[in-house]
């Protein structure tokens, strides 16, 4: 059993960028999701944290364990400001389809199959490859399986922004009719 | 109208093909097929009539319009921007809300 050591970011210290760069470096398989796909694609929503959805073979579990150890992900605790240890380890991270964790670069959520989807391999379909940090590319959910996944989950906050998310996709689809 | 995305997306939810959604509809997949490209536009009935062939239902109501074009604005800036730029930025504006919601770690 492996845990990681305390990692409580301030906020001027979150870099979810690095936990991009992190997941990348170990080769782990996953589509960024949730407001931070959005804003990529063009929507003007705030994010503070990255989703992601991860391939759930087992390969790419043993990746995401390693990925998760180098970041020093602790699980997500109101108790407890710094996270609580768990251990990173492939078999614990299959027990749950999602997971909401920190790490020494911010705030990571694992969702397996985000609602309205089948998770990964539905989710690379619409996906795209793109540049979003400097030498960073990475598999970006569209914008269209954004505002499902949003719309089947049903939550407050997630009802709260699809008008804007859905208007945004509208004057995509428009710019690309001209 | 986002008649071709909403089509999409409510054939996904159902798990279904388009030839699913022409067995269950009566029209024809090459059809779906077309409305889902926006080759051809429904009818608003007919966009109905598809997505409760879905095991969903279209939802509307009537709202003020912005004159202001306040959403359009911003979302035309960001479309000029890279997602490199988009990504910092929405990053940047949430990192700074939380500053602002209290302590360090506070905000959730």
């Amino acid at each position: 059993m492996r845990s990681a050591p305390s990692p409580g970011p301030s906020v001027a210290e979150a870099d979810p960028l690095e936990i991009l760069r992190t997941l990348e470096r170990h080769g782990v398989r996953y589509v960024l999701i949730g407001a931070a796909a959005a804003r990529v694609a063009g929507a003007p929503v705030v994010t503070e944290d990255v989703d992601v959805t991860p391939a759930a073979d087992a390969v790419n579990l043993e990746r995401l364990a390693a990925a998760l150890r180098d970041l020093g992900a602790r699980l997500r605790s109101a108790g407890e400001p710094e996270g609580a240890s768990f251990s990173i380890e492939a078999e614990m991270l299959r027990t749950a389809g999602m997971w909401t964790l920190t790490t020494r670069a911010g705030d990571l959520d694992l969702c397996f199959a985000p609602s309205g989807t089948r998770g990964y391999d539905d989710l690379r379909r619409g996906a795209s490859r793109l540049l979003v940090g400097k030498s960073l590319n990475v598999a970006v959910a569209s914008l269209r399986d954004v505002i499902r996944s949003k719309e089947a989950a049903g939550r407050a906050k997630d009802l709260a922004q699809l008008p804007l998310l859905r208007r945004t996709l509208e004057q995509i689809r428009k710019s690309e009719r001209e | 109208m986002l008649s071709g995305d909403l089509l999409v997306e409510a054939r996904q939810r159902a798990g279904i093909s388009q030839a699913d959604l022409g067995r269950r509809s009566r029209v024809a997949p090459s059809l779906i097929g077309r409305y889902e490209r926006y080759e051809v536009i429904p009818t608003f009935e007919r966009l109905r009539h598809l997505i409760s062939a879905c095991g969903l239902e279209l939802s509307f109501r009537l709202a003020a319009a912005d004159a202001s074009r306040h959403d359009e604005v911003l979302i035309e800036r960001e479309l000029q921007r890279t997602p490199a730029e988009r990504l910092r930025r929405g990053l940047e504006a949430g990192r700074a809300f939380r500053s602002l919601a209290g302590p360090e770690r506070g905000g959730g």
